[in-house]
């Protein structure tokens, strides 16, 4: 992952979205620095309103026109930020695919299915009629529809929370993307229904041999689904890590605070992240030093004064924005972690 | 074990709604009032015959004086009606003024529909000053009289077929803009419009693939009815003498002309009348009706 350039699919520098308002300026999102290996999935973790979806808008250059994205998103070498609307159009939907929260409205409910999974194939690979319906059909048994034949002429209004999100994600495939971005993509769904789309989602990662970035405000959800593991909190990235690590010796206190609500981390557990006692600060009254301090147990007085800047373990690849971190286990530990893993 | 057995129902739940419901639940018709079979029935005989009104064996030429004049209806095709006083077929009139009534009625429609969804459509997407406009012209066209436009406008241009289409049309655009801009306004914060951007689709595909579709149904339920505001401001202007020049026959000119000798041929004005009345009725029943298929529609959405 830390290899050349080659390896990496997406790296985001200093990414910033700013909101403009009538009193001025107002930061959604600061400073977020990732990178994203190709093959790789990554979690992207935080409380409803941290910025997690203003992050992946401003990836897909999707945000609304009062927002300014600042700052590189480079994907596969060409930066989104600085790259002409129709460059970006070509690679949305060719080069990234993405899945919604909710898919009783992400589907068009006046289009055929077969249309709206069409409609990518024919548009970025130019395939024919017939060419892109045998392609839609493969996909949507490929994302367990029991009859595609039939639900490729159907309208999505026939389907359940489940069976729509499968089309959805047939939609997001449908030109084999290197990138899979599923934001919430299970949040809307029946509890019963969560795991399998989850375990759709990681299984189709592997097959097709992408990319993949699973949005969750359930750390459950990305626990065993993914490799590499960013936590926002306020707006910024207050953790970052193998996802083993993070979940072995987390070192942000909000961090240790979100796992600690999770009962057990093997199983979706579906427990809301609000058993943290307080709520995130808004954007318009965050605090200038480090967001978490009005909630911390560890807070110190220069934690209210100054933000706190990354601090990275050893070999680099494990970061944490904290001045009291949580103690590193014993060296042993997390080598004897590391090992395991890989 | 209330969680387990909750669990398998929402399995079945999801297994059985997603098994395909009878075939034609969508697409089936609701069912339809007496009143609706007749609206929709005459409506569709009116379109036939305006069509086929050349080939009607035995039917005479609308100015062929085929009998006496001013005969009252009788058992015969071109005297069902009876004859007007220069002893012409009124039914004959009739069907020949609804050729010539529907079709520029219908091209008049055509031109609004083009022109008033377009304009209603990137108003509704992009706002601003194009939304400004749209809305300018639509709230004026609403607050002049229908006529005086018409008149002001055949004033400047002549009198002919063409120039009622096109005034005709003039009068609609705005009404359709408004309901397309709407349309258009409700979607553009859909969860589908945004897929469709994610999915690398640009303005123009959005609006024509993704937002347009959802738009047809409303608009189909406001034409009926408009098309019969149109029908009536055609009469009108045609029986004050600036319709379709005579000796065309259409039906407001038909009801002018037997005004003089209404008082002694009151049968003369039934005809005209009777195909105005029943068509705008019929019209406006079908609107209602397809109005109301689309809300029964929504609601199972
Ligand atoms: N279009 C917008 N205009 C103004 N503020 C927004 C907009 N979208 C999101 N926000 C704000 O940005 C913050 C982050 O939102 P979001 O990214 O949706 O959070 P989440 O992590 O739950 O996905 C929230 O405080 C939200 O109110
Ligand atoms: S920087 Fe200070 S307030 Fe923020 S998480 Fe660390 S200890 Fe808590
Ligand atoms: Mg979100």
């Amino acid at each position: 992952m830390t290899g050349g350039d080659q390896d990496i699919l997406l790296d985001c520098e200093a990414v910033s979205c700013t909101l403009a308002t009538s009193r001025g300026p107002l930061a959604l999102l600061k400073d977020v620095t990732f990178r994203l290996g190709r093959r790789t999935a990554l979690g992207i973790v935080g409380e409803s309103g941290a910025g997690k979806s203003m992050l992946i808008k401003g990836i897909m250059g999707l945000t609304p026109s009062d927002i300014t994205v600042a700052g590189r998103i480079g994907l596969d070498g060409e930066d989104m930020v600085a790259m002409p609307e129709a460059r970006k159009r070509a690679l949305l939907g060719r080069k990234v695919g993405m899945v919604f929260q909710n898919p009783m409205t992400s589907l068009n409910p006046f289009v055929r299915v077969g249309r709206q999974i069409d409609e990518a194939s024919r548009l970025h690979l130019r395939l024919g009629k017939a060419e892109a319906r045998a392609r839609a059909i493969a996909l949507l048994s490929q994302v367990g529809i029991p009859d595609p034949q039939e639900c490729y002429a159907e309208y999505p209004h026939r389907f359940s929370g489940g069976m729509k999100q499968r089309i959805m994600i047939a939609t997001a495939l449908a030109c084999e993307p290197e990138l899979l971005i599923a934001d919430e993509a299970t949040t809307a769904l029946d509890v019963t229904v969560q795991k399998d789309i989850l375990d759709l989602l990681q299984a189709l990662q592997g097959q097709r041999r992408m990319s993949m970035i699973l949005v969750t405000h359930n750390l459950a959800v990305v626990a065993s689904r993914t490799d590499e593991l960013l936590v926002l909190y306020g707006g910024r990235v207050v953790e970052y890590g193998p996802t083993e690590r993070v979940f072995a010796a987390p070192r942000h206190r909000y961090t240790e605070a979100l796992l600690s609500a999770v009962p057990r981390m093997d199983e979706p557990a579906h427990t809301r992240l609000r058993t943290i006692p307080g709520r995130p600060p808004d954007p318009q009254d965050r605090p200038a030093g480090c967001p978490f301090a009005a909630r911390c147990p560890a807070a110190e007085e220069r934690c209210r004064q100054e933000m706190p800047g990354m601090t990275l373990d050893a070999d680099g690849r494990h970061g944490f924005a904290c001045f009291v971190p949580v103690p590193a286990p014993g060296p042993g530990a997390t080598a004897a972690r590391a090992e395991a893993t890989s | 074990m209330t969680a387990r057995s909750q669990d398998i129902k929402a399995q079945d739940l999801e297994a059985a709604s997603a098994l395909p419901a009878p075939a034609t639940a969508r697409l089936r018709w609701p069912r339809l009032k007496g009143f609706e079979w007749f609206a929709f029935g005459f409506v569709a005989l009116l379109i036939a015959a305006a069509v086929l009104v050349d080939v009607i064996p035995g039917l005479a030429r609308p100015n062929f004086p085929y009998g006496d004049f001013s005969q009252p209806p009788e058992w015969s095709l071109n005297g069902l009606l009876g004859t007007d006083p220069l002893g012409r077929s009124i039914l004959s009139r009739v069907l020949h003024g609804a050729r010539t009534t529907l079709g520029i009625v219908a091209v008049a429609t055509a031109i609004a529909l083009a022109i008033g969804m377009t304009a209603g459509m990137l108003a509704g997407f992009y706002r601003g000053p194009v939304e400004r406009a749209v809305d300018l012209y639509a709230n004026t066209m609403a607050s002049l009289p229908p006529i005086l436009v018409i008149l002001a406008l055949i004033a400047v241009v002549g009198n002919s077929v063409l120039t009622m289409m096109l005034a005709l049309g003039i009068l609609d655009i705005g009404v359709y803009a408004r309901i397309a801009k709407g349309g258009v306004i409700a979607q553009n914060d859909r969860d589908y419009v945004l897929a469709a951007r994610a999915m690398g689709a640009s303005d123009a595909r959005i609006l024509a693939r993704e937002i347009l579709p959802n738009l047809v149904p409303a608009l189909t339920a406001i034409v009926p009815p408009l098309v019969a505001g149109l029908i009536i401001t055609e009469g009108s202007l045609s029986f004050l003498g600036y319709g379709i020049p005579p000796p065309a026959p259409s039906w407001g000119g038909m009801i002018a002309s037997s005004t003089d000798l209404l008082s002694r041929f009151p049968l003369l004005v039934v005809g005209p009348i009777l195909a105005i009345v029943l068509t705008v009725y019929s019209l406006n029943t079908i609107g209602d009706s397809l109005a109301r298929r689309l809300n029964d529609r929504n609601r199972n959405l």
